[in-house]
C-alpha cells in the first residue's frame, strides 16, 4: 500500500530543502548577522503589491534567479518557489534565505555589496505576484520501491554517498533542489538538456576504434573524458581522426516501457529523500 | 687678463670637468628612459618598454630570431612564481636585462631577464572596502627616467623607483570609496604620465588624468562624461538632470600616443547605468568613444563615438593601435579599433573621420555603420524588463586584451568571440559606491564560438581565423619574422601570422588574461607570458658546445 504523505511532512521536507535557513528560529539568524541588522528587521515585504517594484523584480528574477528556478518560478534544478507563501513561510525568512544562500547547495548568498535588499525585497514583490494559492502536491511514490529501483538499475552510472558509479552526476544531495517535475524529465528524456561536465563525446581513434565517452575537459590540442567502462582518460587530439560532440546523452531515456508511472513515481520520491549524507538513506 | 684670474679659471674647468664625470657616471649607472626611446619604441629590441609595445600599440616586434620554421624548439627557460591569486594581466617592462612587472592585489617586482630571479618586490597595503567590479587587477607599469609609474586599486597612482621599488610620490585620482579605482598601464611621454580608472558599474564620472612625472602634481583632467559648458552636455537628457555625474565613461585600458600631433588616443567605457538608458536619453557623450586628446593640455582635439547611448555595456576600452597604410590608395594616418560591440573601425587619426566600420563578429543590434559614422540601430536591440536578445553579449566581441598589427602584412590579429545574450533593464539608484548597472545580462548558449582573426586593414575583411575551444581572453603579440603569439584555454599558441596555421603550444596550466611579450638578450630572443601566477620566459636551446670545449 502506498503511503499518503500528509502536507505537514511536505512542509517539513520544504523546509530541509531550503537548508537550515528557515528551521531555525525566525530571529535566530538575525542575531548571527548582527545585532544592528536585527534591529533594522523588516518582517514584511515592504515593497509588495508595488507596480514598479514589480517589474523591476520580475527583470531581476529572470536575470539572477531564472536560471535555477525556472522563468515560471516553478522549479527547473532548483526548487518551485510559488508554493511559498501557501506553505506558511513568511517574507523575512524568504529574505533571510536569498541573503545567506543555502550552504551545501547551488543556492549562493547575495553579497550585500553587490545586491542591496530593496533588490531583493523586489525580487520577492515579482515572485509573490505568481505564488500559488495552495501548496505543492504532495510526493505519492514509495521510497522504499524506488530505493531499489534505483540500487538495480541507477547506481552503476550514478554514486549516492559514496557508493555508487561515477558516469553520471553524484545525486547524494539530489533531493534538495530538484522540483518533482525536473527530475522526471531528467528520468524520461536525459537528452533534453545536459548539465556541463556531462556532454557527450564520441571519438575515434586512428585505428577506427569508437570511444564514446563524457566530456570532462577539452581545449584545442587534447580532450579529457570517462569512457563507458568508467575509465578516467585524456588523449592528444592529433592522435584522434575525429572527435564528434553527440546529441545524446550517455543516460538512457527510460520511458514508460522500461519505467512504469508508478515505479517512476517511486524513484523520484526516493530521490527526493536524498539531501546529503546525514540523510539517513544509501 | 692675470696669471691669478687665468689658475682660478683652469682650477674652475677641472672642477667643472670632474663634476661633468661625475654626473656622467650616475647616469651611466641608472637605468634611464628617455622620451626619445619611448618614441624610438621596440627599435632596441633589447626592450619593451611602454604597455603597447610602442606608443602606437602595434604589438609587433622586429625580432627574427624564433621563426616560423623553428618554433617547435621553443621550450621554457625559466618560471617566476608570483605567488598571488588573481587574473595576471599585466604587460612588462623590459630595460637593460630587467624585467618590471605588476601583478594582482596592487603587487610588482623588478627580475632579472636572464634567469626570473627577484630583485625588488613591490606591494601596497590596500584599505578594506576596495571596489573593484571585475577583479583585483593591474595591467602593467609605464616607465620614463629612473621611475615606473602605476595605478592602484584604491584610485592612487604612484611613481616607483627602478632600482629599489620604493614610492617616490603618491597622487590620490580619486576617493576609491565612490567606487574609482585603477587598473590600467600608465602611459608616459616627454614630462607626463597619463592614467585612467575604472569604476563604471559604480556610477562613477569617468576621467583621464596626467601627472608631472617629477612631482606627481595632476597636470590635467579630461573628463569622459560631459558636464555643463561642454557641446556634449546636451546627450545627456533624461529623467536625471545629474545623470552626467555618474554616468560612467571609465578609462581603464591604456591608450595610445602620436608624437606628431601631441594627441594621446584613449578608449571610454560604458554608459551608466549600464542596461537602463531612461535617465540619460540621448547619445551620453563621450562614453563608449575613443577621445584625441592634447598632450600638454588635456584639451579634447576630437571624438568618435562607437556606440551612442549605450545600454550593452559596451566599454570602447579596447587597445586603439595606430598605424599608416594604404586604403583605397590613399595614404592614410589611421587609428585602427576591433570595438567590443562587434564592429571593426578604421579612423582617420588627424581628423577623427570614420574611413569604415564593419562587422568583424556575428552581430545584432546594428544593420551597418553609416557613412557619417553613425550605426544604423535594429529595431528590438534595447534592454526591456522582458529580455532583448542581442549579440554581442555584454562581454562583447572582443575586450582588453590587446591586438597586433603587422605592418609587412597589412594585418590586425584580434581575440574575438561570437556570442549573444538576453538584456535586461531595471530601475536603478545611484548611491556613492554601490553597484550602479539597472538591468543584467544572461548569456545565450546558442553561439558561442571563440576564434583568433586577422583582418585585413585596407579592406576590413577576415583572412584568416583559428577557433579556438573556449572564450579566450589572451593578447597577441606578432614579430616580424612572421610569427604570431597567442592563445587560449591556458595554451600559449603560435601561428603563421599569413596562413594562421597553428605551428607550436605549450599548455601553462591556467587561463590566460595577457599577451606575450618579446625581447633580446645575451643574443637569445625571449618570449614572456604571464599565466596564472606564473610568469614564464621562452626561448630556442641555446647551441650544443663544440666537441673539446
Amino acid at each position: 500500500m502506498r503511503r499518503r504523505w500528509s502536507i505537514p511532512i511536505v512542509v517539513a521536507l520544504w523546509l530541509i530543502a531550503e537548508g537550515v535557513a528557515l528551521t531555525q528560529p525566525p530571529g535566530a539568524r538575525a542575531q548571527n548577522a548582527g545585532v544592528a541588522r536585527a534591529q533594522a528587521r523588516v518582517t514584511k515585504n515592504p515593497l509588495e503589491g508595488n507596480r514598479d517594484a514589480i517589474r523591476n523584480g520580475g527583470a531581476m528574477f529572470r536575470t539572477r534567479c531564472a536560471g535555477c528556478h525556472g522563468p515560471d518560478a516553478r522549479g527547473y534544478v532548483g526548487p518551485d518557489l510559488t508554493g511559498l507563501w501557501a506553505l506558511g513561510v513568511s517574507d523575512d525568512r524568504i529574505f533571510e534565505t536569498v541573503r545567506e544562500g543555502v550552504p551545501g547547495t547551488d543556492m549562493p548568498a547575495a553579497d550585500p555589496s553587490r545586491v542591496p535588499d530593496r533588490d531583493i525585497w523586489q525580487v520577492l514583490a515579482y515572485v509573490r505576484t505568481v505564488a500559488a494559492s495552495t501548496p505543492p502536491l504532495a510526493l505519492t511514490g514509495n521510497a522504499d520501491n524506488g530505493a531499489r529501483i534505483f540500487q538495480s538499475t541507477c547506481r552503476t552510472c550514478h554514486m549516492v554517498n559514496g557508493s555508487g558509479g561515477q558516469l553520471g552526476p553524484d545525486l547524494s544531495r539530489i533531493g534538495s533542489g530538484r522540483p518533482r517535475a525536473a527530475l522526471t524529465k531528467k528520468i524520461r528524456a536525459p537528452s533534453d538538456n545536459i548539465r556541463p561536465g556531462y556532454e557527450p563525446v564520441t571519438l575515434v581513434l586512428s585505428d577506427g576504434q569508437r570511444i564514446r565517452a563524457v566530456k570532462k575537459n577539452e581545449d584545442e590540442f587534447s580532450i579529457q573524458v570517462i569512457d563507458m567502462r568508467q575509465r578516467v582518460q585524456g588523449y592528444v587530439k592529433a592522435n584522434l581522426t575525429e572527435v564528434a560532440n553527440d546529441k545524446q546523452s550517455v543516460m538512457p531515456a527510460y520511458g514508460p516501457d522500461q519505467l512504469s508511472n508508478g515505479d517512476l513515481d517511486d524513484v523520484v520520491s526516493y530521490l527526493a529523500t536524498l539531501r546529503g549524507p546525514d540523510s539517513g538513506r544509501r | 687678463m692675470g696669471t691669478t684670474t687665468i689658475r682660478i679659471l683652469r682650477v674652475a674647468a677641472v672642477i667643472a670637468a670632474m663634476g661633468s664625470l661625475v654626473v656622467t657616471a650616475q647616469q651611466a649607472e641608472a637605468p634611464q628612459v628617455s622620451f626619445q626611446d619611448l618614441r624610438d619604441g621596440l627599435k632596441n629590441p633589447t626592450r619593451w618598454l611602454t604597455y603597447g609595445g610602442d606608443y602606437g600599440s602595434q604589438r609587433h616586434s622586429p625580432l627574427t630570431q624564433i621563426t616560423p620554421q623553428n618554433v617547435q624548439r621553443l621550450t621554457p627557460q625559466w618560471a617566476f612564481q608570483t605567488e598571488t591569486l588573481g587574473k595576471f594581466e599585466a604587460t612588462p617592462v623590459v630595460l637593460d636585462g630587467v624585467i618590471y612587472i605588476t601583478g594582482p592585489e596592487d603587487t610588482g617586482w623588478a627580475l632579472d631577464a636572464r634567469t626570473g630571479r627577484q630583485i625588488w618586490r613591490y606591494h601596497r597595503d590596500l584599505p578594506n572596502g576596495i571596489i573593484a567590479c571585475c577583479g583585483r587587477v593591474n595591467r602593467g607599469f609605464a616607465a620614463m627616467g629612473d621611475r615606473l609609474f602605476k595605478t592602484t586599486l584604491d584610485a592612487h597612482v604612484v611613481a616607483i623607483s627602478m632600482k629599489s621599488g620604493a614610492i617616490l610620490w603618491d597622487s590620490v585620482m580619486e576617493n576609491f570609496r565612490n567606487g574609482y579605482s585603477g587598473t590600467p598601464a600608465p602611459l608616459a611621454f616627454k614630462d607626463k604620465v597619463v592614467a585612467g580608472m575604472a569604476g563604471a558599474e559604480y556610477g562613477v564620472r569617468g576621467f583621464v588624468d596626467a601627472y608631472d612625472i617629477q612631482t606627481g602634481k595632476r597636470a590635467w583632467r579630461f573628463y569622459t562624461t560631459a558636464g555643463p559648458g561642454d557641446p556634449g552636455y546636451r546627450t545627456w537628457q533624461g529623467t536625471d538632470a545629474k545623470a552626467w555625474e555618474h554616468g560612467g565613461g571609465s578609462t581603464w585600458t591604456t591608450g595610445s600616443y602620436d608624437p606628431e600631433q601631441n594627441l594621446i588616443f584613449w578608449g571610454t567605457g560604458n554608459a551608466g547605468p549600464d542596461y537602463n538608458g531612461a535617465e540619460r536619453e540621448g547619445d551620453n557623450l563621450y562614453t563608449a568613444s575613443i577621445v584625441a586628446l592634447d598632450g600638454d593640455t588635456g584639451q579634447m582635439r576630437w571624438h568618435y563615438q562607437f556606440t551612442p547611448h549605450d545600454v550593452w555595456d559596451w566599454d570602447s576600452t579596447q587597445v586603439p593601435v595606430l598605424a599608416d597604410v594604404t586604403i583605397g590608395g590613399q595614404p592614410r594616418k589611421v587609428v585602427i579599433f576591433a570595438n567590443r560591440n562587434g564592429f571593426f573601425y578604421v579612423l582617420d587619426r588627424v581628423t577623427g573621420k570614420l574611413i569604415y566600420g564593419k562587422p568583424f563578429i556575428q552581430t545584432s543590434w546594428a544593420k551597418e555603420i553609416r557613412a557619417d559614422g553613425r550605426p544604423m540601430l535594429l529595431p528590438g536591440s534595447l534592454p526591456t524588463e522582458e529580455g532583448a536578445r542581442v549579440c554581442p553579449d555584454q562581454s562583447g566581441g572582443t575586450n582588453w586584451m590587446s591586438p597586433s598589427f603587422d605592418p609587412a602584412l597589412g594585418l590586425l590579429f584580434v581575440t574575438a568571440r561570437d556570442s549573444c545574450g538576453t538584456f535586461y533593464s531595471w530601475q536603478d539608484e545611484y548611491k556613492p559606491g554601490e553597484g550602479f548597472r539597472g538591468g543584467a545580462v544572461t548569456r545565450l548558449n546558442e553561439v558561442q564560438h571563440a576564434a583568433l582573426r586577422a583582418i585585413d586593414v585596407a579592406t576590413g575583411e577576415r583572412r584568416w581565423e583559428f577557433p579556438y575551444t573556449a572564450q579566450s581572453w589572451a593578447g597577441v603579440l606578432s614579430t616580424a619574422s612572421g610569427l604570431l603569439f597567442a592563445g587560449s584555454s591556458g595554451n600559449l599558441m603560435a601561428f603563421d601570422a599569413r596562413s594562421g596555421k597553428n605551428l607550436w603550444h605549450y599548455q601553462t596550466g591556467s587561463a590566460l588574461y595577457a599577451g606575450a611579450t618579446t625581447y633580446m638578450l645575451d643574443g637569445r630572443q625571449y618570449v614572456l607570458m604571464p599565466s596564472g601566477t606564473t610568469l614564464t620566459a621562452f626561448a630556442l636551446p641555446e647551441a650544443a658546445p663544440a666537441e673539446g670545449r
